[in-house]
């Protein structure tokens, strides 16, 4: 994947958009190169291994009337690079004007050091030498008295990412990437009652996988929801496991700080700007320059260094807490916050979070635990809440009675509800204890009082 | 018909070659190569916002040996680079053969030699991109005129089209010409502080006269009126409740919380509640559940293109056929890929699906349905006292292991001592799947009986699908809620 000259390519591209009477005013050309390895391991045992490549190049065009053109192929050559940039030419020329476009990046002196973003024993990583991982995984899952299945992958990852545009911006980068993901089934002996257990694991250095660890956790997961009970409506405290937090706290601000949906009036946290809308615990932020996490990265998918940044601070809603990328910042006459996102060379960027965390507390599991009464613990649901108005309705997929400060019995059809502006208020304990999962990172958190609905009534 | 250059690698010689390298060394392959072009046109407050365009090439090697594959992805298309991925494809068969426990074996099938195209009506290429580009802000205006509380819409138009080879060990060698539209609108309307927003599609196999018909014409109006409707919507009260659902939900919930657990590959690997169930009574004795994705079926819904979750063959090699699932409440079929089928005894029924050449298939649905009986909705309505008509749906999911579900509902009314009454939002019903087809008390007639296309995502592929039925009652439903 070295092979093309992708500087004299670039060159080619942007010279070709910048002839004179193309009504160019900036332009850009990205490409990707990017090699994984993906094994699949099926009914606990290994059924798939898979090598694969994707190297592809989109140019951006824009005039001055703010009209973007796009278009992409997977071919790195002169003629292929010819004909998008011809296209996207003529793409720019039929779209509508938009004066919100102001311009793309210029060029940036300085670059963050972010360390660990690429481990060469990854690049370099063959297929032979991942199947120690799938021994780890399928032995736990073997070993077990009541597992009965286990669905789980290794995927590895090496990309190389250039972006050039006609402001001067130059810049190119290499990242790697591996995941480990485990859903284990286990079935009890008595009731023969299922349930599913999962857990994964992203990381940018291979030797911070743990295979072992995350097939044990899986099977946790799934032993700690069988035999499970339907209770009575009631108003109680929860707990939500770092998972829970990911899916209703984290994931939630991460959509509704995006610039472009609040831009677009979007987002239940609009006109909440410099309010205090949370508890003191609810501290947010969105941090890109963290050492060898998943969401870090010296430069976003425009090329602009990535940055940390507050969201949330004891509750209060930041002014300065949107994410932007080039567009919505522009828009916003301010500086790109470093949030453009680019899923890969065939998407135009939109906004997207780096690692997106809550700041961890002063209690620990136990003591919260113990505090509960009577209360819930929540660690999954598969519904998210409307990110329009911030109301959220979903059913308990995996979680817990909790009595007299233990843990009891899973919940079957049991369904939550609150309005997060609510639950932002209720939050009256966060754990020290705290989880990664990918570009999250959540503790555990208690809220004062929520409704739960029951399926026993 | 033209055809691809990149695809004209692959003639006779270069098959007979990897005919040759496979014999004795593979028990099964199958190398699939697809050319793709296509437009993307996403437009916002009736300002453009992606207008691009793209050409693809991709080509995938699927290798086989004892139950272990091996699978091989590139995207520069030659003959040297497939022969070279083919050797790398079956070094990786080897690889996971030699730590794979399930032994089995593929077993042959009919070779299917033949050319499919889909002849549309107006092909896509010969639609000027200024005339896309119009009828997406056409829609833009007609949503945000509506009304002056549409605050935002968001209009995105997808169309591409897609030729492919399909080779494999069995002989099979099979093109495919192919091209679809997708049409979304999303409206959000606001007032006194509330925001809603609804989002509607159109799609399906053809060319640009899937954008003319009266459904597609009246996309943007239906989406701006639903965001609208619902900023007066109540939101519901949590408790136990009758329900009716409308057809979408109804092939949601057929599709989601049922088809799932009939895909055979879930089946194998313990995540289904219907394992071991074949021959049992799983429902009420008027259930009868189908998937049907082949084509030709669009003249039942009046329309001009075919429906979006149809093919003319899986991903396989397999044709597309009728498979009936449930007959009188009996659990008769589960769907099959070559793997599954081959594993369980079975005739493959044509469901091994993939949403690209990179990426490998597995079991999938097409068009799945629950057919329709003999109620009228109004006969319906009139005998529930307390209870919510539910339509459409936002989104929904089911825990597998268990069947436990639950779905988020988009426009829902209240039903009290049997008249429809006020709007309600996000109704979220929830149940057991296995019991809900068990209290059903009543299944509509042909003429409540409808479909709805969508993408269904599965291990991180997302394929195009369809799913249907007629309106039906079902008793004693958990609604969860905020009150």
């Amino acid at each position: 994947m070295d092979n093309p000259d992708i500087f004299a390519l670039a060159k080619f591209g942007l010279n070709l958009t910048n002839e004179e009477n193309s009504n160019v005013k900036c332009a850009e050309i990205f490409f990707g190169q990017n090699k994984y390895i993906n094994i699949e391991i099926e009914e606990n045992s290994l059924k798939n291994s898979e090598i694969g490549e994707d190297n592809g190049v989109a140019i951006r065009v824009i005039n001055d009337k703010g009209s973007l053109g796009f278009a992409f192929t997977n071919k790195l050559e002169k003629k292929s690079i010819d004909y998008i940039a011809t296209i996207a030419i003529k793409m720019m020329n039929v779209g509508t004007p938009n004066p919100d476009f102001k311009n793309l990046p210029f060029s940036y002196k300085n670059y963050p050091d972010v360390k660990d973003l690429f481990d060469k024993d990854l690049k370099n990583l063959q297929l032979e030498d991942s199947l120690k991982f799938v021994k780890d995984l399928v032995k736990i899952c073997e070993e077990d008295e009541i597992a009965i299945s286990q669905s789980a992958n290794f995927i590895s990852n090496y990309s190389k990412t250039y972006i050039f545009n006609s402001n001067g911006l130059e810049i190119s980068g290499k990242e790697t990437s591996c995941s480990l993901s485990s859903y284990i089934i286990v079935k009890d002996k008595v009731s023969k009652e299922t349930s599913f257990g999962s857990e994964w694991q992203t990381e940018r250095m291979l030797k911070n996988l743990d295979a072992e660890r995350i097939a044990k956790d899986a099977l946790i997961d799934a032993k700690k929801n069988v035999n499970r009970k339907k209770i009575k409506n009631m108003k109680v405290p929860i707990i939500l496991s770092p998972k829970g937090t990911i899916n209703l706290i984290l994931k939630p601000i991460a959509s509704a700080v995006d610039g472009e949906t609040f831009q677009h009036k979007r987002s239940f946290l609009v006109d909440k700007r410099g309010e205090i809308i949370g508890s003191e615990y609810l501290n947010i932020e969105d941090n890109g320059l963290m050492a060898g996490v998943a969401g870090s990265s010296i430069f976003d998918g425009e090329g602009v260094p990535c940055t940390n940044k507050k969201i949330f601070e004891k509750g209060k809603f930041l002014k300065s807490g949107l994410l932007h990328n080039s567009y919505t910042a522009g828009k916003e006459g301010i500086e790109s916050t470093g949030n453009a996102s680019r899923s890969s060379y065939s998407s135009i960027p939109s906004v997207g979070i780096t690692n997106f965390i809550m700041k961890a507390g002063d209690f620990s599991l136990e003591e919260i635990i113990k505090s509960i009464k009577e209360g819930i613990i929540l660690d999954y649901t598969g519904d998210s809440p409307n990110i329009s108005t911030g109301d959220f309705s979903g059913l308990i997929l995996h979680g817990n009675l909790i009595k007299n400060g233990e843990i009891k019995e899973p919940l079957n059809e049991t369904m939550v509800g609150i309005n997060l502006l609510d639950l932002f208020l209720k939050i009256d304990a966060v754990s020290k204890e705290s989880k990664v999962y990918g570009v999250y990172q959540a503790p555990y958190v208690r809220i004062k009082s929520v409704n739960i609905i029951g399926g026993a009534n | 018909m033209e055809i691809a250059d990149d695809l004209k690698e692959i003639d006779e010689k270069l098959v007979n070659k990897l005919h040759q390298i496979a014999k004795d060394r593979v028990e099964y392959w199958d190398i699939r190569v697809g050319v793709n072009h296509g437009t993307n046109l996403d437009f916002t407050d009736q300002k453009s916002k992606e207008i691009s365009s793209y050409e693809i090439t991709e080509c995938g090697i699927r290798t086989f040996i004892n139950g272990g594959w091996g699978f091989y992805v590139l995207k520069d298309i030659n003959r040297e680079s497939i022969k070279e991925g083919f050797q790398k494809a079956i070094k990786l068969a080897n690889l996971s053969e030699s730590l794979n426990k399930n032994k089995f074996k593929i077993i042959e099938r009919d070779p299917l030699i033949q050319n499919f195209k889909i002849v549309s009506k107006q092909n896509l290429e010969d639609i000027d991109i200024e005339e896309k580009i119009d009828l997406v802000i056409q829609h833009e205006k007609t949503a945000s005129k509506y009304s002056s509380k549409i605050k935002n819409t968001h209009t995105l138009y997808l169309d591409g089209h897609a030729q492919g080879i399909f080779i494999n060990s069995f002989n099979s060698n099979i093109f495919q010409d192919l091209s679809f539209l997708r049409l979304f609108s999303l409206a959000y309307a606001q007032e006194n502080g509330i925001l809603q927003r609804a989002i509607n599609s159109v799609a399906g196999i053809g060319g640009y006269e899937i954008t003319e018909t009266k459904k597609a014409k009246s996309l943007s109006s239906k989406t701006a009126k639903e965001a609208v409707d619902l900023l007066k919507a109540n939101s519901p009260i949590g408790g136990k409740f009758t329900i009716i659902m409308d057809p979408k939900l109804t092939g949601t919930f057929i599709h989601e919380a049922f088809g799932h657990a009939c895909e055979a590959d879930h089946v194998l690997n313990k995540e289904s509640i219907l394992e071991g169930r074949i021959g049992e009574k799983i429902a009420i004795d008027e259930v009868n559940i189908i998937d049907n994705p082949t084509m030709n079926q669009s003249k039942k819904f009046n329309l001009p293109y075919e429906l979006f979750g149809c093919y003319f063959v899986d991903d396989e090699g397999i044709p597309s056929q009728k498979t009936v699932i449930v007959e009188r409440g009996i659990l008769k079929n589960y769907l099959h890929s070559l793997e599954t089928s081959s594993r369980m005894g079975e005739i493959p029924n044509g469901h091994g699906r993939a949403s690209s050449c990179s990426s490998r298939p597995q079991v999938r649905m097409g068009f799945t349905y629950l057919e329709p009986k003999d109620w009228n909705l109004e006969e319906m309505i009139e005998e529930v006292k307390n209870g919510i008509l539910c339509e459409d749906f936002q989104y929904g999911y089911t825990d597998p292991t268990t069947g436990n579900f639950q779905f988020k509902c988009k426009l829902s009314y209240q039903i009290e001592n049997g008249k429809k009454t006020q709007l309600m939002r996000d109704v979220a019903l929830s149940g057991m799947t296995l019991e809900i087809l068990n209290k059903i008390t009543a299944i509509g007639d042909q003429n409540t009986y409808n479909y709805s296309d969508g993408s269904c995502v599965k291990g991180g592929q997302s394929i195009r699908v369809c799913d249907g039925g007629p309106y039906i009652r079902i008793e004693n439903i958990t609604v969860g809620g905020l009150n």
